[in-house]
């Protein structure tokens, strides 16, 4: 890096830092978050406390009654059955149960259809709706005793058995031996990488942008270009709006996990973002996502540069954007086709064409061996474009200053770039 | 005037497509001298402005500056003040020239020291701390012109130097102009103001097309399109003298008279006839030397200087 270029790139850091639209964005937006995680419980407190008191009564009957149900069959499938659950108590009719509900002797009553061998149908009643109290299992307890009697007591045993899960976190147990990742960690290194790219690239290319388009507004960019070479210029603002970007994501994620544990319950939280950290790369891989992590950042931000260049508003800008940002995320509509035939023809193209290249490649690396010269070749198209559109943003952004913000004409460019 | 040279342009071409810009353009511009670069809109100044600086490379010719071809070295020792000119508006005056004077080699120390000297000078001072927004167009102008000499450059290049600006500042650039003229700097000056360029520069080059069209002292210039005659106020047949040709009266009176003279009579010849004549009188007596207006408008728009004077 030339001592201008790094000049540069310092007083663009420290102008952006101060930029109010930075600083809300980056520390207001989770500040806010957290403000709100701490204010919505206590307003959620005071609408909780109107709602409780209006069914305190209907919760003093359930305590008064314990969870006493009773149950009406009208399908007649039920006929001799006694129900082994002692909570639960049969009536020959509707209007004996709602007699024992209106008379507080139960909490509520399942009504079994006519039609239950068809439709499955049963109906509850009680007396106010609570959805802590809808529960179907007592009912198909009675209704498994009712189809399984007269069956050998084990083997009705093992009917009515609720199977035994054991579960186990595959993320925290590593990389399979002798290759790629697993299924479940390799989709979460490619989302994770997917989403801090494109988080990424969408925070400083929207600096970028703004500072760019500045330059036209102001004026300013003949004075500095009789300074320092576009390409300079160009390159200390893309690396300090990249590091802002990177900045603003680390304070968003630091917001995240500083309010799910504000929060509170959020174990389950917490325990997904440890095990996304716990992910355990084979220890080649990791320096290989850093390159295309850097890489990607560094063209995106060059392209958006040369969009920068072009534009004449902050309006326009985005517009143009879509051209680069839809293909660099194409590899994610084939995730499919990279988890059965990695080293597929087009697995293998997008992983080598620089736009799709991060994506593609990620995927790939993430699920099978890739060729070493696969990886070379991929890298270097990928640096070689990131020259190539670093060179030409400098150009694009030294002719709108010549051009003092006409546009460009297609005609014109040959000669344009060749200054 | 030192004959040091400053810039050496020689035999420089540069084509947009079709279209000739600059066409075999020669001049230089020596240290201790103001260099006007004058022409119409779109005569190719700014593109050779833009060559000189190395913006814009020329299609052909060669171009020395401060001794040789442009190096980031020699980017440092010159200043640069653009037409199309402006500032970072949300940051502050005294941080935006700390900047631009270290993009320019100076230590941050230097060039706060440096700015602050400037802004005093300009009268600035207490403007120091506010934001560029805050300042009026001229203030910002007064800014810009600080920026452009704050790290001492031996070259000094502007565009419309007094573009902006009220008589008071427009006195106050122009002095700092010719004292960093009196200190052995070279200023090239790009302008439409006529009347400054007759007041200040030494040299001139006209341009247009991207063609040379006048290149010397203005003195010589202005010589060089001066007419056989002489220009009178007063009371007299201008007709009985014996030199003069044709007498040609000026269409509202306020002039005077222009006396063309007959081939090979000196305008002295005729000032000491009129002198020793008892019916003519005058009030006024001097040669028809044209402006630099009107030479401007002469080349540029095909006049002819003798309606110009005879109109006027």
């Amino acid at each position: 890096m030339s001592r201008l270029t790094l000049q540069i790139f310092l007083y663009e850091l420290w102008r952006g830092l101060r930029r109010r639209g930075y600083l809300f964005s980056a520390f207001g937006i989770p500040l806010l978050v957290l403000l709100g995680l701490l204010i919505a419980p206590r307003l959620a407190g005071v609408a909780a406390q109107d709602a409780a008191e209006s069914i305190s009564r209907a919760q003093e009957r359930a305590a008064q009654f314990g969870d006493a149900l009773g149950y009406v069959d009208l399908s007649g499938l039920l006929e001799g059955i006694a129900p082994s659950n002692p909570r639960l108590t049969p009536y020959p009719d509707e209007q004996s149960a709602r007699a024992a509900l209106n008379a507080g002797e139960i909490a509520g009553y399942y009504r079994i259809e006519p039609d239950y061998l068809e439709t499955g149908a049963v109906t509850t009643v009680m007396p106010m709706l609570r959805l802590d109290s809808i529960d179907s299992a007592p009912i198909r307890r009675l209704m498994l005793d009712a189809l399984t009697q007269g069956l050998d007591s084990d083997l009705a045993a093992h009917l009515t058995r609720t199977p035994s899960y054991t579960t186990i976190n595959i993320s925290l147990l590593g990389a399979k031996e002798g290759g790629g990742l697993d299924e479940g960690s390799t989709f979460i290194v490619v989302y994770v990488f997917a989403l801090a790219l494109l988080i990424g690239v969408f925070f400083t290319n929207g600096y970028l942008l703004q500072t760019v388009i500045e330059e036209k507004e102001t004026r300013l960019i003949e004075i500095l270009i009789s300074s320092v070479r576009p390409s300079d210029l160009l390159t200390g603002k893309i690396l300090a709006m990249g590091l802002l970007g990177l900045l603003q994501m680390a304070f968003w994620v630091a917001g995240i996990i500083l309010a799910i544990q504000i929060a509170g319950g959020g174990a389950g939280q917490l325990e997904f973002l440890a095990s996304i950290a716990n992910i355990r790369l084979p220890t080649e891989l990791v320096p290989l996502l850093a390159i295309y992590f850097v890489l990607a950042y560094l063209l995106f931000a060059a392209l958006y540069g040369i969009i920068g260049a072009l534009s004449n508003s902050m309006r326009e800008g985005p517009q143009y954007a879509v051209i680069f940002t839809i293909p660099a995320v194409f590899p994610l509509y084939f995730i499919n086709l990279f988890a059965t035939t990695p080293d597929g023809t087009i697995p293998t193209v997008l992983s080598l064409f620089p736009l799709t290249a991060p994506l593609a490649m990620v995927q790939r690396l993430a699920i099978s061996v890739v060729p070493l010269e696969q990886i070379m070749l991929s890298i270097a198209l990928l640096a070689a474009s990131c020259v190539g559109a670093l060179w030409l943003a400098g150009r694009l952004f030294r002719m709108q200053t010549l051009l003092a913000g006409q546009m460009i004409k297609l005609r014109e460019l040959p000669y344009l770039l060749r200054g | 005037m030192s004959q040091s040279v400053a810039i050496h342009v020689e035999n420089i071409s540069k084509s947009y497509g079709t279209f000739r810009a600059v066409s075999e353009l020669t001049f230089k511009v020596f240290k201790g001298e103001v260099f006007a670069m004058l022409g119409p809109n779109g005569a190719g100044k700014s593109t050779t402005i833009r060559m000189i600086l190395d913006i814009l490379k020329p299609d052909s010719g060669k171009i020395e500056v401060l001794g040789g071809a442009l190096t980031q070295a020699t980017k440092e020792r010159i200043g640069y003040l653009p037409e199309e000119r402006g500032l970072y508006r949300g940051v502050s005056v005294i941080e935006m020239m700390v900047y631009l004077g270290t993009l320019k080699g100076l230590s941050p120390a230097d060039a706060r020291r440096r700015s602050m000297d400037y802004l005093t000078r300009l009268d600035l001072a207490e403007y120091a701390k506010k934001k560029v927004s805050e300042l009026s167009k001229g203030m910002q102008q007064k800014v810009q012109f600080a920026v452009t000499v704050l790290h001492d450059p031996e070259l000094i290049i502007i565009d419309e130097p007094f573009s902006g600006l009220d008589p008071v500042n427009t006195l106050v650039i122009k002095d700092l102009l010719l004292d960093f003229r009196r200190r052995g700097g070279a200023v090239v000056m790009s302008t439409h103001l006529m009347h400054q360029v007759e007041e200040m520069a030494d040299r001139l080059l006209m341009i247009s097309r991207g063609q040379q069209k006048l290149y010397g002292t203005v003195a010589a210039v202005r010589a060089q399109y001066a007419l056989p005659a002489v220009i009178v106020e007063g009371q007299g047949e201008w007709k009985q003298l014996e030199g003069v040709e044709r007498v040609e009266h000026s269409e509202n009176g306020r002039m005077g008279d222009v006396l063309f003279l007959k081939p090979g009579v000196q305008p002295d010849h005729v000032l000491g006839e009129i002198a020793r004549r008892d019916d003519m009188h005058i009030r006024r007596f001097e040669l028809a030397v044209p402006s630099l207006n009107d030479i401007f408008i002469q080349v540029v728009a095909g006049e002819r200087y003798e309606q110009s004077v005879v109109g006027r």
